[in-house]
């Protein structure tokens, strides 16, 4: 594993938690998070492994839900975008309140689906899949 | 005894009305507004409910032929479920209830799905185990009673039928996948990949990301492009057998822990034939009686709400109208 400020890779499911806790220190209540990477390279896996370090241990991929929310030492909205047709869907299951509410850091898995919604300030994290089964997490 | 059920947690809006335990209405918005919708998956938004759900509650109480003043309980689904999409069926319930002086009871969405096998002319028996499985849940469930439900197992990451649905988009055959994936993997007649089942700590817990990510590893180290048809039955047969078994064999240890007079499944997935010929099979070797819900009760629908808010009723489970949604799961699957 190296650690540069903005560039990991991890090889491990165990890595990317060692990488989860860097991140999550960088993290504060009202950023928005949006994870982009394809299928299958572990963006739920991400968010499970940093709400772990705010005491959530219940999540799940919220692919079908579009959202849930967890509860631990902070508050956490967890999107999905996959399943999600026209950004107008998102206005009318009420995304902005979502953002608004306190003390609630948001992730929002597919993210780049719909750039047009997301907020200016929001922190990007890109995961790739690399040789070897290998990941990359790039945080811009 | 006319029950109306009302159901709004996700993308479908449904209304059924029961009398006398005899369903006279289940209606799904998807269904029965084609023209608005095109047949096809409904808009996700509080506002397509909203529009929807006074037009199939109409209709629901004249197939059912009856009028607003015969109506002697609402129940509606408060959770699990987008926020927005559950209050749109919750306060419709709620200004029924208020204007029409009768008795409302919220139900947990999860517990509607649990109950669904008594619609059914073979019901389930106290204890019963059952295998709740649709694109947002994956349970293991020993219900004891009416009142008493223990989840022993659950997912730690993508959903059962999430899993079905992504495969499904990888060998482009659309979304929802379920149907999709089973009617190919019907048509394969090759030896099956082994795709591996995860092993998890907690014995009867699941997990199908890393079943969803070898598929996707498959395609990509043996595809360059399209899939050959004859290849893409025997992809879809190899991950339905893999995904069926990671559901069987949690419930085959969890049917040797648990002492249960009947067997259940329950939830969208439950329409699967391979799942349901497995259940049998487990059913059939442990002489147990296995309860298997009907096509229209495996998905969301609001009959199994309207059932499962009269039980909870004669149980006198019932709640002001100040009871507020639910979005999330709760852990001991009382109502708070």
């Amino acid at each position: 594993m190296t650690i540069a400020t903005s560039e990991y890779i991890s090889s491990s499911e165990n890595e990317t938690k060692l990488i989860a806790s860097d991140i999550s220190q960088k993290l504060k209540p009202g950023d928005v998070i949006a994870l982009v990477g394809q299928l299958g390279t572990g963006k739920t896996f991400l968010v499970k492994s940093l709400c772990e370090k705010w005491e959530i241990s219940d999540v799940t991929s919220p692919t079908f839900s579009i959202v849930n929310q967890y509860s631990g030492k902070i508050n956490v909205n967890h999107f999905d975008f996959y399943r999600i047709k026209n950004p107008e869907e998102l206005y009318n299951i009420g995304f902005e309140e979502y953002l608004m509410s306190g003390n609630t850091i948001t992730f929002i898995e597919w993210a780049d689906m719909f750039p047009e919604i997301l907020p200016k300030d929001i922190i990007k994290i890109i995961i790739t899949y690399s040789e070897n089964n290998k990941r990359k997490i790039t945080i811009e | 005894m006319n029950i109306v059920g009302i159901e709004s947690s996700c993308d479908e809006t449904s209304v059924a009305v029961i009398t006398e335990n005899k369903i006279k209405s289940n209606l799904i918005s998807s269904q029965e507004f084609h023209t608005n919708f095109g047949g096809v998956v409904p808009e996700l938004s509080s506002r397509a409910h909203l529009q929807t759900i006074l037009p199939l509650f109409k209709k629901a109480l004249n197939k059912a032929e009856i009028g607003l003043k015969d109506i002697n309980l609402i129940c509606a689904t408060a959770g699990p479920g987008l926020i927005g999409a559950l209050l749109v069926g919750l306060n419709f319930a709620k200004g029924l209830s208020l204007s029409l002086k009768v008795p409302f009871v919220p139900v947990n969405h999860i517990e509607g799905h649990l109950f669904s096998g008594f619609l059914m002319p073979e019901k389930p028996e106290f204890p019963f185990l059952s295998l709740l499985v649709s694109g947002g849940h994956t349970l293991l469930l020993l219900v004891k009673s009416d009142t008493e439900i223990i989840k022993i197992g659950s997912t730690i990451d993508d959903a059962a039928g999430e899993a079905f649905d992504k495969v499904s988009k990888m060998l482009g055959l659309g979304y929802p996948g379920g149907q999709k994936i089973q009617e190919y993997a019907e048509r394969n007649a090759e030896e099956i990949v082994k795709f591996p089942v995860a092993k998890l700590k907690s014995e009867l817990d699941f997990s199908f990301s890393g079943l969803k990510t070898s598929v996707l590893r498959f395609i990509q180290e043996n595809y360059n492009g399209e899939i050959p048809e004859k290849d893409k039955c025997l992809i879809a047969d190899s991950f339905q057998k893999a995904a069926v078994k990671a559901l069987t064999s949690n419930f085959i240890k969890a049917l040797n822990n648990y002492k249960v007079k009947s067997i259940s499944i329950a939830g969208g997935v439950a329409a699967n034939k391979h799942l349901q010929s497995e259940m049998k099979m487990i059913a059939d070797k442990s002489k147990i009686k296995l309860v298997v819900p009907e096509l229209s009760f495996c998905g969301d629908n609001a009959a199994m709400i309207a059932y499962r808010g009269f039980r909870l009723f004669e149980n006198r489970i019932i709640y002001p109208l100040d009871y507020n949604a639910f979005p999330k799961l709760k852990n001991n699957f009382q109502l708070p």
